[in-house]
């Protein structure tokens, strides 16, 4: 197991600039998920962790020697492809034992290093079968204990459960969290799902366009959001962001959606915001608060539609310019009937207009 | 689960097998008259209408293979009896076998060392256009190489006039360096042929494994030779068959530089089959039985590499 690091990544392909400047430490035994969307360099990363593409500039290391200038086989690394990639030509059994090959080994320990792999990822019955008669989610289990039968010093996976199925992805996303706590590997994950990266990761690193926005845990991430992309791309139902003006400070303002409507708010980070700058709210559905009858604090509004989703209903309601999603109980409210909304202070995000940078108490 | 079937797909069906059956007839019945006329006795090669039941004889293939004379008189009989079977054949269709003057042995025709050398220069020119365009087909798909469409389009290029507008430098360009009448000489000429046909072929083929097969492997702690070997060539090995039938047939069949740069060291099988029409006799059975020899090598190779032919792509273990 290892500690991997990545200094100063610089990344061109061609004239663009796919990383810039990327900086990382995952620990050893770490589970870290890189989230962001497609073409953010999430992937390009990872295939440089690697040593599927070589860096422009910068310094990654494993276990404090630096391996950027080594071949991939020379990184004692494994990789798992969204697509599996199972050689189709080689049985399952011959498929795992291939890393095995690569480095000289007694057909014994081969055999046992297998059976055990199997054991744990339970695919001992298709052992001998090829990969074309497996199932989606029994290929990616068999390309799994390709790459962990080499106990490998960092495993790195790269949208292993993006291609199936949404069911069997919640069966492989838990069976993949076992499996870490179980062999304490060096883990890194690319996804686009940011439910996959809550649920799974020790630390998320969400990046955009080659750059790293934020690196924290996954409440963290959630909880201060470091600036307006990771509020708006972590979080389902997506964050509400409106823009707004601030009147008033030290403890206690006036938030102004326009068209009149102005909600008086106190606690959090109310007292912190600069006057006259444009400034964007971000409030998560669940912070929105909907009351039936007027209460300090709320104002009064229509619901506009209402999304049921069973354990809950998605609620939007008008505030000014700005539509809200409220998340309430079941049958909370009707279309178009007239509640009372408000937002926990506690739970209001503010960014600045311009640079979208988390607004907050330095505390 | 029993498959359900509207009349007009039966119809079609039926229709559809009638067709193949006719088109079957017309690409065999050429194929079943130089086998039939190959075992035929020589008087029943040209009757008219054609002679469809006969005794079959191997007389064809004995003088396909010897040198041979007019009998001016039937041989004694003491001769006669002492010939192998092969001479008896000879003499029972009026000629006797030319023979060496100093050791007395049976002279051959020459078809033999024709036919071997088919066999050498086709298999050697397929063996190394098949390696040379898989290695140069794998080199374009997997690398950035500078002006890759330039250089495809080069290649390709060398096949945009027919090979015979190029024979009368070539001729003085071989006759100079001394690749005339050389076995060398001719494999040249067909790898050449051949490759540009290999390297897009294979191209296709290569293109088509996923790249990740590699780097999977490339991970797993194997060189980029080593992956090439145990992942891209087995994968490939239908590509392979494929291409490997086509050139093999191409440099097989190959008839005018055969004719043009060779003479009696390294000619091969084609130019020899109709050089013994005409000269007085023409003895359609023995061209026959030459054309049918001439034939088998495609067939058995063709029927060995079927399974691969036939089995088309099949990559089943890669989500896209």
């Amino acid at each position: 197991m290892a500690r991997i690091e990545l200094r100063n990544i610089q990344k061109f392909f061609g004239a663009v600039q796919v990383l810039k400047d990327v900086n990382l430490t995952i620990e050893d035994g770490e589970f870290v998920v890189m989230l962001g969307q497609s073409g953010c360099g999430k992937t390009t990363t990872l295939r440089a962790i690697a040593g599927l593409e070589t860096v422009s500039s910068g310094t990654i290391s494993i276990d404090g020697k630096e391996v950027q200038d080594l071949r991939a086989a020379d990184r004692d690394i494994a990789f798992v492809f969204q697509s599996f990639s199972l050689y189709p030509h080689m049985t399952v059994r011959e498929n795992i034992a291939f890393p095995l090959r690569a480095v000289r080994m007694s057909q014994s320990e081969l055999d046992a290093a297998v059976n055990e792999v199997a054991g744990v990822l339970g695919i001992e019955r298709f052992l001998n079968r090829k990969p074309s008669a497996l199932s989606g989610g029994d290929m990616q289990r068999v390309a799994i204990g390709r790459a962990l039968v080499r106990r490998p010093k960092a495993l790195l996976m790269d949208e292993p459960i993006g291609a199936l199925d949404a069911k069997l992805r919640e069966q492989m996303r838990a069976e993949i969290k076992r499996l870490h706590i179980s062999r304490g590997s060096t883990s890194v994950y690319v996804t686009h799902d940011q439910i996959e990266a809550m649920s799974l990761a020790d630390r998320i690193v969400v990046m955009h366009a080659g750059l790293l926005q934020q690196v924290g845990a996954p409440e963290e991430v959630y909880n201060r959001p470091a600036n307006l992309f990771v509020a708006q791309f972590v979080g389902s139902p997506v964050m509400n962001v409106s823009d707004i003006a601030v009147e008033g400070g030290a403890g206690a303002a006036v938030l102004s959606f326009g068209k009149g409507t102005r909600l008086p708010v106190a606690g959090g980070h109310v007292g912190h915001l600069p006057g006259q700058r444009p400034v964007k709210l971000g409030i998560r559905p669940e912070a929105v608060l909907l009351r039936h009858a007027p209460e300090p604090g709320f104002v009064e509004t229509e619901t506009t539609n209402i999304e049921p989703l069973g354990s809950h209903e998605i609620v939007d309601v008008r505030l000014g310019d700005a539509t809200l999603r409220a998340r309430v109980e079941p049958g909370f409210v009707g279309d178009g009937q007239k509640v009372w909304v408000g937002i926990d202070p506690e739970r209001a995000h503010f960014f600045d207009g311009e640079s979208g940078m988390a607004l907050r108490r330095t505390a | 689960m029993a498959e359900v079937k509207t009349k007009g797909e039966v119809i079609f069906n039926r229709a559809a097998i009638v067709a193949v059956l006719i088109a079957l007839v017309i690409m065999l019945t050429p194929i079943f008259w130089i086998g039939a006329t190959a075992f035929k006795p020589r008087n029943l090669a040209t009757t008219a209408p054609p002679t469809v039941f006969f005794e079959p004889t191997l007389s064809p293939f004995a003088k396909l293979f010897t040198k041979r004379s007019q009998l001016r008189e039937p041989v004694d009989e003491a001769t006669y009896a002492a010939a192998p079977w092969w001479e008896q054949l000879i003499y029972d269709g009026g000629e006797s076998v030319v023979r060496n003057k100093k050791t007395g042995e049976a002279t051959s025709s020459g078809y033999g060392n024709r036919y071997m050398n088919s066999l050498i220069v086709s298999i050697i020119s397929t063996f190394l256009a098949v390696s040379m365009g898989t290695i140069t087909a794998y080199g374009f798909s997997r690398f950035r190489v500078p002006g890759e469409q330039d250089w495809l389009f080069f290649i390709l290029s060398t096949r945009m006039l027919p090979p015979i507008v190029v024979a009368i430098p070539m001729f003085l360009m071989y006759r100079a360096v001394g690749l005339y009448d050389t076995h060398v000489g001719l494999i040249i000429l067909y790898t050449a042929f051949n490759l540009s046909f290999a390297v897009w072929i294979m191209k296709g083929f290569i293109d088509e494994i996923p790249r990740e097969y590699e780097e999977a492997a490339l991970v797993d702690g194997y060189t980029r030779l080593q992956a090439f070997r145990k992942i891209v060539l087995p994968e490939a090995l239908t590509g392979i068959a494929a291409t490997a039938v086509f050139c093999f047939i191409t440099a097989w069949n190959e008839y005018a530089f055969a004719l043009m740069m060779t003479s009696r060291n390294a000619q091969t099988a084609p130019p020899y089959i109709p050089s013994q029409v005409g000269s007085g006799l023409s003895d359609w059975t023995v061209i026959a039985s030459g054309a049918f020899l001439f034939l088998l090598p495609v067939a058995i190779f063709t029927f060995l590499l079927r399974n691969h032919l036939l089995r088309g792509m099949s990559f089943g273990a890669i989500r896209k």
